[in-house]
């Protein structure tokens, strides 16, 4: 517990109230008859990090991955309720996936680099929706992967295949394929729980850089991870969204009580 | 602790051991027996003139028309079935994967894979060989483009089949991971999963090649069979699978030991293919990992 406060501490200042990227208004999510998200409200503050925690099976990667629409790939899932991403809502069926996807960026649990060369990986999606002159490419390509810290590790060997890379790497390679299309929202889905202790704390700062240009949702099962990473937490727990305010009253002084039980590891 | 009934489960064991053993080395012994029969008898045959010589001049031992033929059927039948059975496979692993309508096609799929190949070779007989004929008065009958179709049917499943389970094994993690960039599944398919699953298709592909280049029968009323060297797709034309089916039935043991050897060449031919697709496919998993 103690652990915790100084975690929260250490980095943060007052949460200046920040404008609302993202506003989750009444949302409710299906898996054929399971009601997996109840009515959740939250607006999700402009470059600033968000964290959602909660048990296994609590909603919050459902949550995660409406906001891209990433859900809509499989069949028998549905959600009502709005999202707004700058005001429009991104659950209407005219809303293109196309702009969704370029303005919101995922990372996965698991690194999944594509079967290509590292180059390949990020100029790949970027092609998909610019045209750019090779010189341009470059430039693009080596700002996606300075801006993800991997640019000194991999600058020798762009046309080796990205299956090639330790798994830290292929995880910042996945971070810099999604800012290579400049999106505004990064969500992050327990992007660390595969990497080990070093790989994270790189990853861990490469969040609190990446926050100064993007607005980033993490999932993750790590409560010391949102302590230490977020500036917001949001708890979920049956897929209700039960509190969710500044990362430092979350830890030291929730609310609920189902939060206090949470943090401090009475279940979960 | 050797009880009764430990005793007993022990003596089932070593039963069981030894049944299982037994039946390993049957099913092994023949298949070498089968392999010492097609070398020793094949290599006697093995010289320069079965590469030199046709079937024409059977006195002298040859079967380069057939070689030939068989190189330029097979290759006529890999090239129609595999784009075919690709991009049927990506259509059932992709966008067909829990469907109805999918199910349905690979139910059919797996009944075309076990149809017996004289039947498809009497198929192609009946909507290739005689609607040609017909078309061109009799100048052309049987063809080599109709045993290619012939072939192409007995390849097409086989590569539907590892083209769908492969495509299928690619961890959904990269579809998502390509679709939230925006990227349309149609480009996801070709570009990625394609590339990702690349290994393991091309050894379905290599896999129907050795399937198909020792059949006989759908040959038999298609391309028919030809004593002369013969190139063009609408010849008829010799193969390797024909020629021995034609040298086994005479009664000059001479073309006996040719039918041997044109066996032992099909069989290195399917060996080599499949110690290839194995070279291919561990390649494409180590390179994953």
């Amino acid at each position: 517990m103690t652990d915790l406060a100084t975690a929260t501490q250490s980095g943060s200042q007052p949460v200046a109230p920040a404008p609302a990227k993202i506003a989750v208004r009444n949302l409710q999510f299906h898996y054929r008859d399971f009601h997996a998200v109840r009515n959740v409200h939250m607006d999700i503050p402009e470059r600033q990090v968000t964290a959602i925690i909660g048990p296994s099976g609590c909603g919050k990667s459902t949550l995660l991955r409406v906001f891209n629409r990433i859900y809509a790939i499989y069949p028998h899932l549905r959600a009502e309720g709005e999202v707004r991403l700058d005001g429009e809502n991104i659950l209407d069926p005219g809303y293109s996936l196309n702009r969704l996807r370029s303005k919101v960026g995922m990372v996965f649990q698991k690194p999944v680099p594509f079967p290509m060369t590292i180059f390949e990986n990020i100029a790949y999606g970027i092609r998909h929706h610019e045209s750019l002159s090779r010189a341009d490419m470059d430039v693009r390509v080596e700002q996606a992967l300075r801006a993800a810290a991997l640019w000194d590790e991999v600058k020798d060997k762009l046309k080796h295949s990205a299956l090639g890379l330790s798994g830290g790497q292929q995880q910042r390679l996945c971070i810099a394929r999604g800012i290579a299309l400049r999106p505004q929202v990064l969500l992050l889905d327990e992007p660390t729980s595969a990497l080990d202790p070093i790989a994270t704390g790189r990853i861990e700062q490469l969040i609190e850089e990446l926050k100064r240009d993007y607005t980033i949702v993490i999932v993750t099962h790590n409560m010391q991870q949102a302590a230490r990473v977020s500036d917001r937490t949001a708890f979920m727990y049956m897929g209700e969204l039960i509190e969710f305010g500044d990362t430092e009253k979350i830890f030291t002084k929730p609310d609920k009580k189902q939060t206090e039980d949470y943090i401090t590891g009475r279940f979960g | 602790m050797s009880t009764r009934i430990h005793r007993r489960r022990h003596a089932k064991n070593i039963a069981a051991q030894v049944l299982a053993s037994a039946a390993t080395l049957l099913a092994l012994a023949f298949l070498v027996w089968i392999l010492w029969e097609t070398i020793s008898r094949g290599l006697q045959a093995i010289g320069i003139s079965l590469f030199t010589k046709i079937t024409a001049y059977a006195d002298q031992g040859g079967l380069a028309n057939a070689i030939v033929g068989s190189a330029i059927i097979d290759a006529m039948a890999i090239a129609l079935s595999a784009p075919i059975g690709v991009m049927a496979g990506a259509y059932l692993a992709e966008y067909a994967r829990s469907t109805r309508l999918g199910a349905t096609i690979r139910f059919l799929n797996d009944i075309l894979l076990s149809a017996p190949s004289i039947v498809l070779g009497l198929f192609v007989y009946v909507i290739v060989v005689l609607p040609m004929t017909a078309v061109t008065n009799g100048t052309t009958t049987f063809s080599a483009l109709a045993g290619s179709i012939a072939l192409a049917l007995i390849g097409l499943p086989v590569i539907v089949r590892t083209t769908d389970e492969m495509l299928q094994l690619v961890p959904s993690t990269l579809r998502e991971a390509a679709l939230s960039l925006g990227i349309p599944q149609w480009k996801l398919t070709v570009q990625v999963l394609m590339r990702a699953a690349g290994s393991g298709i091309l050894t379905g592909v290599l896999l129907a090649l050795a399937r198909l280049s020792g059949e006989t029968a759908p040959l038999l009323f298609t391309a028919f069979g030809n004593n002369y060297m013969a190139f063009g797709p609408l010849e008829k034309m010799a193969s390797l699978p024909a020629a021995i089916y034609q040298y086994t039935n005479d009664p000059n043991p001479a073309l006996h030991a040719i039918a041997w050897a044109g066996a032992l060449l099909i069989a290195l031919f399917v060996l080599a293919l499949s110690l290839l697709a194995r070279t291919v496919f561990a390649r494409g998993k180590t390179s994953h990992d």
